[in-house]
């Protein structure tokens, strides 16, 4: 099955349709998934000021990872349901969008830099956590900010009927 | 009563050039939506401290000298990507119920967080006791969901 028959079945979905047509799903959808990424971006993005040295330089960066992240994945489950059933209900319309693409790579790319940054230099935080952070742990609060930017600024775009194929 | 404000506002040239331009209005909306992620994780921080969760390493007040010079400056991109919004569309934002609500609950989210939140956050814990700093930590989310919430109405309602 190529992803466009799978959109194609899912978009014929009486249940699709039905989302589809009714007259507040769409903004009442949107605004969740916008309010949940700005408190699950906005706190990963406080955690990389951290990372970058730049904010909260008194508190070690093990704590404030480790006590923002519980309040991360509760707005990452919520904007990520949101989000889906956004797809759900319209997954032809976003089927063709190049910004929309280039949106799912940024929080694919996002993911990949949080477990690099996880199994290499987060392994030594014990050796930096408190001082000043490694070049690494600088690398990855900066490209952590550029891409949840990034996608923030693509997902906005997605309104848009620029750069859309059929 | 402010019309003719709304209407001196609408004989800026930039507004039309805004409101022309294929790409200006959705780059000042892009930057807005980027600055409102600042606003609301320095604001969460803290918030979410208040409510004895969180960073419950630091005390109260360290959490939020910290956070503070980040919403200042986020808060003041909000409002120069805010107002060229306003600047293309006056007669329309004039006109828009969801415009005037997000003035109205963003001017009292600001009083309320540059006066009585800055107050207990900077105030001695125990002194303050567990319920202030919650019922401020509440308030706070709930009035700045409200601002964000109004403000992505304007543009989907009218």
């Amino acid at each position: 099955m190529s992803l466009r028959t799978l959109f194609e079945w899912v978009d014929a979905f009486p249940s699709s349709i039905a989302m589809r047509e009714h007259l507040y799903a769409f903004p009442a959808l949107l605004t969740l998934h916008l309010i949940s990424l700005a408190m699950f971006a906005g706190l990963v993005v406080m955690m990389d000021l951290r990372l970058l040295g730049v904010a909260f330089r008194g508190t070690p960066f093990s704590e404030v990872q480790r006590r923002l992240f519980p309040w991360q994945i509760v707005g990452f489950v919520v904007t990520s349901i949101a989000g889906l059933l956004l797809l759900y209900a319209q997954p032809m319309r976003y089927f063709g969008k190049v910004l929309y693409w280039i949106k799912i790579a940024l929080i694919l790319l996002a993911g990949v830099n949080m477990f690099v940054f996880h199994f290499t230099t987060n392994r030594k935080v014990a050796e930096w956590d408190t001082s000043g952070p490694p070049l690494g742990a600088k690398v990855a609060g900066g490209l952590s900010v550029f891409f949840w930017a990034g996608v923030v600024v693509f997902g906005r775009l997605t309104a848009y009927e620029w750069w859309t194929y059929e | 009563m402010l019309l003719p404000l709304f209407e001196w506002l609408d004989t800026f040239r930039v507004g039309d050039w805004i409101s022309t331009s294929s790409w200006a209005a959705p780059v000042v909306n892009v930057m807005h939506i980027v600055a409102l992620v600042f606003v609301i994780g320095s604001l969460l921080i803290v918030d979410v401290r208040l409510l004895g969760r969180g960073m419950t390493h630091q005390p109260v007040a360290t959490v939020a000298r910290d956070a503070r010079p980040w919403l200042i400056a986020a808060l003041i991109c909000m409002l120069l990507t805010g107002f060229p919004q306003l600047l293309s569309l006056p007669i329309r934002q004039y006109y828009s119920p969801f415009f005037w609500m997000k003035m109205r609950l963003l001017l009292v989210a600001l009083i309320f967080t540059f006066t009585l939140r800055h107050k207990v956050t900077m105030a001695d814990e125990a002194r303050v006791g567990p319920v202030w700093g919650k019922v401020v930590g509440l308030v706070s989310i709930a009035l700045w969901t409200l601002v964000a919430v109004e403000g992505r109405f304007i543009g989907l309602f009218s």
